[in-house]
């Protein structure tokens, strides 16, 4: 486990000491943790085990000892803007309101039964398009299915223009490929625009796949670090109190899993997935890309 | 002054109704009444709805036989002790509501009982009171008079003025607290400025309809709108057409001889079947 002394203002959050209790439940034991600036942190753990609890605390929206620090703007005397995308949204889904209505709520001061902003109706349509859900502007919020609900939150939690975007379970409820592009899509709009992503997961094979750092926790943190570093067997077993095997891999896709960092077509993976032939052991072909020539080859779709 | 303002404004009103029974003074007056209560209860109606506060203005609704026992204790007018007492009721709910591991339901459930209770304690030691009490239940817009209509006409300001800066939080903040709240929305100033208002505006409605159909003012027009609208715009502006048709509408059926109604009865009566045509267009819409 990293002491606070051991971390550096490359981190976003600090955890120090942090614990909180409920009753006589103890949700938070003396957290001391980090997550990393600008980079993909997993928090892992089984239910009950204070994950989202932990959220809050950095969300600030519950009381807590000991300290979460953000360094850097709390030097600067300011609060980090967050984003946040909630496990599952209840609401009352009967509320006459667009996707845009809902959106613009957050945003524009002129009210809606006056008419929409054009600047602020262009911004929201950019944002709809880096989640791909433009078409979803004119429907009716309340009509929309989990994971279309989900890409609007994604898409409302973006508009911050977040320093920490925050999300609870986004994949929880939605299927195997679903889960893959929601990550993927996050990677792809967190290196464009460049905030912290603190995510919950359950699911530790996505966790491995994608993430840079992870916090095991269970009430107390017991491992963090590079995804496969520190989930080893003995952290997995005492953060989930069982006898865990190492992350399946095998679940995931190869392209995605083996695809190397610097190849040109690595997040048009998903969607080639299905129609590219991956080449044994050798990464290449999932993508059209000879990487070990560096040159470009045929896709053979 | 007020008095002779209130009066040119009245008739004028009268010009919007070309009828017989807006001849006398005292409908005029309890026209001018219902056009003012009628944006009040469509618009608080629309976000009582959204945040589902029916009980909470039900709560504020019933207090009414609290803030009557409160003067007679004070030796005060109940112009201004049942505004006030609404008010501290209302802004305590909320308190309570926000601080408390209690369901909404349950705390308003108590205060609920508590301000009945004491209402109609004081209240049943009064023969005189008891008599008025009728007033408070069934209301009677036709015996406004000139301090309501002005209360009423400034609380209206406030309350645009309130619904022009919240109306687009007010509809984030119903959809889910925790986003708005992490987003920068300042949710607490937005539900105690909602809950302070949405008081006053329950209890000067009591006045019109009565404590027994306060809360149908305010909730039906709304509701009717639902039915119809598919954003936000046009849950506003339909909300207000409903809420002005069933107020102006039912006043004018309460005065006709065939009717021979009170006024608060009509006007929800009217209110309901609108709803009532509104949800069978809805059912076959969706079909």
């Amino acid at each position: 486990m990293t002491s606070p002394a051991e971390t550096s203002s490359a981190d976003a959050v600090r955890f120090e000491h942090v614990g909180l209790t409920l009753g006589e439940n103890r949700i938070l034991d003396d957290i001391c943790a980090h997550v990393p600036r600008g980079k993909f942190t997993a928090i892992v753990g089984p239910n009950g085990a204070g994950k989202t609890t932990l959220t809050l605390a950095v969300l600030g929206q519950i009381k807590y000892t000991g300290k979460v620090v953000f360094p850097g703007l709390d030097e600067a005397g300011r609060r980090p803007r967050f984003g946040f995308v909630p496990q599952r949204l209840v609401f009352d889904r009967n509320i006459p309101m667009t996707v845009m209505d809902y959106l613009l709520s957050g945003l524009q001061c002129m009210p809606l039964f006056l008419g929409h902003s054009k600047r602020h109706v262009e911004r929201i349509m950019r944002y709809l398009d880096e989640v791909e859900c433009t078409r979803l502007a004119d429907h009716a919020f309340g009509a929309l299915s989990g994971g279309e609900i989900q890409r609007v939150l994604l898409a409302q939690a973006l508009l911050q223009e977040p320093d920490i975007l925050i999300l609870d379970e986004p994949t929880s409820g939605v299927d195997f490929k679903g889960g893959l592009i929601c990550c993927e899509l996050l990677r792809r709009v967190r290196e464009k625009r460049g905030f912290t992503q603190i995510m919950i997961s359950h699911d530790l094979a996505t966790v491995t796949a994608h993430a840079d750092h992870v916090i095991c926790l269970n009430h107390k943190v017991f491992g963090e670090g590079e995804p496969r570093v520190a989930l080893t067997h003995h952290v997995l077993s005492e953060t989930f109190g069982l006898h865990l095997g190492l992350p399946d891999l095998h679940g995931i896709p190869k392209d995605v899993r083996d695809c190397p960092e610097d190849c040109p077509l690595r997040n048009e993976h998903l969607h080639l997935h299905d129609h590219c032939h991956v080449d044994g052991a050798e990464h290449g072909c999932a993508c059209g890309h000879d990487h070990a020539h560096g040159t470009e080859a045929a896709h053979a779709e | 002054m007020l008095n002779e303002l209130i009066l040119r404004i009245a008739d004028l009103t009268a010009k919007l109704f070309p009828l017989d029974c807006m001849e006398l003074e005292f409908m005029r007056r309890a026209m001018l009444g219902l056009l003012l209560i009628a944006p009040l209860a469509a618009l608080s109606g629309v976000q009582v709805v959204n945040s589902r506060m029916s009980f909470f203005s039900d709560a504020i609704g019933h207090s009414a036989f609290a803030g009557v026992a409160l003067g007679m204790i004070l030796s005060l007018p109940p112009e201004f002790t049942m505004p006030g007492l609404a008010l501290l009721i209302g802004l305590l709910i909320m308190y309570l509501r926000r601080g408390s591991r209690l369901s909404t339901d349950t705390v308003i459930g108590i205060i609920f009982s508590a301000v009945v209770a004491f209402g109609l304690a004081i209240v049943s030691r009064n023969r005189e009171a008891s008599r008025g009490i009728n007033m408070f239940l069934y209301g009677d817009i036709l015996t406004i008079g000139d301090n309501e209509i002005a209360l009423l006409a400034v609380l209206l300001i406030a309350f645009l003025a309130f619904q022009f800066f919240a109306w687009n939080r007010m509809l984030h903040i119903s959809v889910n607290e925790q986003i708005a709240g992490v987003h920068r929305i300042r949710v607490p100033v937005y539900q105690y400025l909602f809950a302070g208002l949405l008081s006053l505006v329950v209890i000067l409605c009591v006045r019109a309809v009565g404590v027994l159909l306060v809360t149908a003012i305010l909730i039906v027009p709304a509701a009717t709108a639902r039915n119809f609208a598919r954003n936000s715009r046009q849950l506003f502006f339909l909300s207000l057409a409903f809420s002005y048709v069933s107020c102006a509408g039912g006043l004018l059926i309460s005065a006709q001889e065939w009717a021979n109604v009170p006024a608060g009865a009509a006007i929800v009566l009217l209110a309901c079947a609108m709803f009532a045509v509104s949800f069978v267009a809805a059912r076959l819409r969706s079909k």
